[in-house]
């Protein structure tokens, strides 16, 4: 009787015992979707931006594209102001909209040209121009309910999302239950956000060994990273850094009066940001224009031109735009065919398997 | 009866004590040698007070009056010694720490190692890297990725950015990037002759000396005299050198000699 006891007392002491020793892990929590398999390119960074609270998903990154190219996603489809993601976001402009200043339902222009979606999973939480927005969920929120884009509610959003037959179910595959709610919704877009990746543009072929520059391309390339060329790098980022931005912010010596709206100066109230925007990613740049935050520059022309002889003084320009000054002038005095060797390698950072990638491309449409 | 009690208690001992020491973390390494831990901060000093960022404050050894805008560079092979010779190089995990002024979380160390308690007389670093450990394309995240020193100038990292403006002799605001790194030296047409040129140096740092002290952190703070970049041995002159000097190795060279009494201990 007594060792009955005692063995009683044993085993349960012992299942205390694992129990006890047992770690919490979250990952034990029962996750209804498939694991997406995030795959980083060769060269980049090796740390994305993913937060803990929404693992990428296969179901919802599904979920998230057809939600991107759904424009039932501005919840004023029913009045004729149907919008999504991707109308200003489009695929061939490097997911944005070709023409400078996105337009909203109420025909508003935003302030800033559109940026680019791509690779924006290694964007260290300072999203937009000046960086003032954290991750892309909360841009969303931004899109949604914001003066100038969707101008909806979250409510109508939910309301006419929920309204889809083909939703719910979408959404119990993502996230366990059927229920739409903005959390979800904003959850699965940046998901999908997150897979907008470009890596296989002729730099990434070349740095993978599959491909060499042209002669005018490794020209290119050698002014494009020399300070004594076209110092580029300092803020694009170069063959070591293929995301090729810092994503940092500079004031680029292309004004000489501020007024302090809209610039990093806005979201920090740092003197060094006064006129200050992101350098932006230069992948794709050949289909981002119009170029800077104002789309003044229409070209990638232009744009060279600026930086080789149109730079202005200010006492705000980053130290690193130096070439403002004597003896350089206004930039980086490029002749003829220097900008046309900086010109081919640009053009190398054009990623068409990106710009085509059906993956990628409206769900709609692709059935 | 007795009997069964007093069985049934030392099982339940037994096993309590069982459990509690399964569940205790092992140290790393099992190392049993009393040790300590060793952290340190870095500050950025101009003529003996805390650097103002931004703010045109400053006048240097050419009379160049000057502002700093930000401070970022690598400190790496960190070595303490101790008096009887016998010396440890801190690893904490790789062997290098980022200095950056722009975020402050860079600006202390923890480092990693145990260290063994006792008296140590010094410490020494390499500012920058080696070249055997200066090899392009290590860093594939920010911020040390933003470092790069590119290809065409001898590949590898920036040892130091410290980027900054001074009033030049227009008394017009120029920006100056005071960066080193890989020297080139240049042919005649304008391309670089190999082999580049390692402009790193080590660091010793004089009074240094510190105690570990079992299970308690030793705090150390390693100073940047920033003015002195500009100082001794060399006057260096941003009218003379211009904005950037990268593919400049003369510039270089004088920069990094002034480096020698640029640290301290404090």
């Amino acid at each position: 009787m007594n060792y009955k006891r005692i063995i009683q007392t044993t085993v349960l002491v012992g299942i205390t015992f694992f129990i006890s020793c047992q770690k919490e892990d979250p990952n034990d929590m029962i996750i209804p979707a498939t694991p997406y398999e995030f795959k980083i390119p060769k060269g980049f960074p090796t740390n994305p931006n993913i937060p803990k609270d929404n693992p990428m998903t296969v179901e919802g990154v599904k979920l998230g594209r057809y939600l991107y190219y759904d424009d039932r996603m501005s919840g004023k489809a029913d009045q004729g102001m149907g919008m999504s993601c991707s109308s200003c976001h489009l695929q061939k402009f490097s997911f944005e909209n070709g023409i400078g200043k996105g337009i909203g339902t109420t025909g508003l222009e935003t302030d800033n040209v559109m940026l680019p979606h791509v690779n924006l999973a290694w964007n260290p939480g300072t999203y937009g121009w000046n960086g003032s927005i954290a991750s892309i969920e909360d841009d969303i929120d931004g899109v949604v309910e914001g003066p100038v884009e969707f101008v909806s509610t979250w409510p109508d959003v939910v309301n006419a999302i929920s309204a889809v037959p083909e939703y719910p179910a979408m959404f119990n595959a993502a996230f366990g239950t059927p229920e739409i709610n903005k959390d979800r919704i904003k959850k699965a877009i940046a998901q999908f956000v997150r897979t907008q990746i470009s890596s296989d543009s002729k730099l990434d072929r070349v740095i993978r060994g599959e491909d060499n520059f042209t002669p005018a391309e490794q020209r290119g390339l050698v002014l494009f990273t020399t300070e004594a060329g076209a110092d580029c790098f300092h803020c694009h980022g170069a063959p070591g850094n293929p995301l090729m931005t810092t994503n940092l912010f500079y004031n680029n010596a292309k004004d000489t009066v501020f007024d302090k709206i809209g610039d990093r100066y806005s979201v920090t109230h740092d003197s060094r940001d006064i006129g200050a925007y992101k350098a932006t990613t230069l992948r794709n740049i050949e289909v981002t224009g119009p170029y800077m935050h104002d789309g003044r520059f229409k070209t990638l022309d232009e744009v060279i031109d600026f930086y080789s002889e149109g730079l202005e003084y200010s006492e705000y320009s980053h130290p690193l735009m130096h070439k403002v000054y004597p003896p350089y002038g206004h930039g980086a005095m490029l002749n003829p065919a220097q900008k046309a060797d900086l010109k081919a390698f640009l053009l190398c950072l054009t990623d068409t398997v990106f710009l085509n990638n059906p993956d990628l491309s409206s769900p709609f449409t692709a059935k | 009866m007795k009997k069964s009690v007093y069985f049934v208690l030392t099982t339940f001992i037994g096993l309590g004590i069982l459990l509690f020491s399964s569940c205790e973390k092992k140290p790393v390494g099992g190392s049993q040698e009393p040790a300590g831990k060793l952290k340190f901060n870095f500050e950025h000093y101009v003529d003996g007070s805390p650097v103002v960022i931004n703010a045109m404050n400053y006048t240097n050894a050419a009379g160049n009056q000057y502002l700093i805008y930000e401070v970022q560079y690598f400190v790496t092979d960190l070595v303490i010694y101790k008096h009887d010779g016998s010396s440890k190089m801190i690893k904490d995990w790789t062997d290098y720490h980022y200095v950056d002024t722009n975020i402050p979380s860079t600006l202390l160390w923890e480092v990693y190692d145990s260290i063994p308690i006792g008296t140590y007389d010094s410490i020494a670093f390499h500012f920058g890297f080696t070249d055997s450990k200066n090899i392009s394309d290590m860093f594939s995240y920010i911020p040390e990725s933003n470092m790069l020193w590119t290809e065409p100038d001898g590949g590898g990292y920036h040892y130091m950015k410290i980027n900054g403006k001074w009033l030049d002799t227009n008394n017009s605001t120029r920006g100056f990037a005071f960066h080193l790194g890989r020297g080139q030296h240049y042919d005649t047409s304008g391309h670089p002759i190999p082999p580049y040129i390692d402009n790193s140096f080590r660091v010793s740092l004089p009074g240094s000396d510190f105690t570990i002290d079992d299970g308690k952190t030793t705090e150390i703070t390693i100073r940047m005299n920033i003015e002195k970049w500009f100082k001794e041995p060399n006057i260096y002159d941003h009218n003379q050198w211009g904005g950037d000097i990268m593919e400049n190795q003369p510039a270089i060279k004088l920069a990094t000699e002034n480096g020698w009494n640029v640290f301290s201990v404090n």
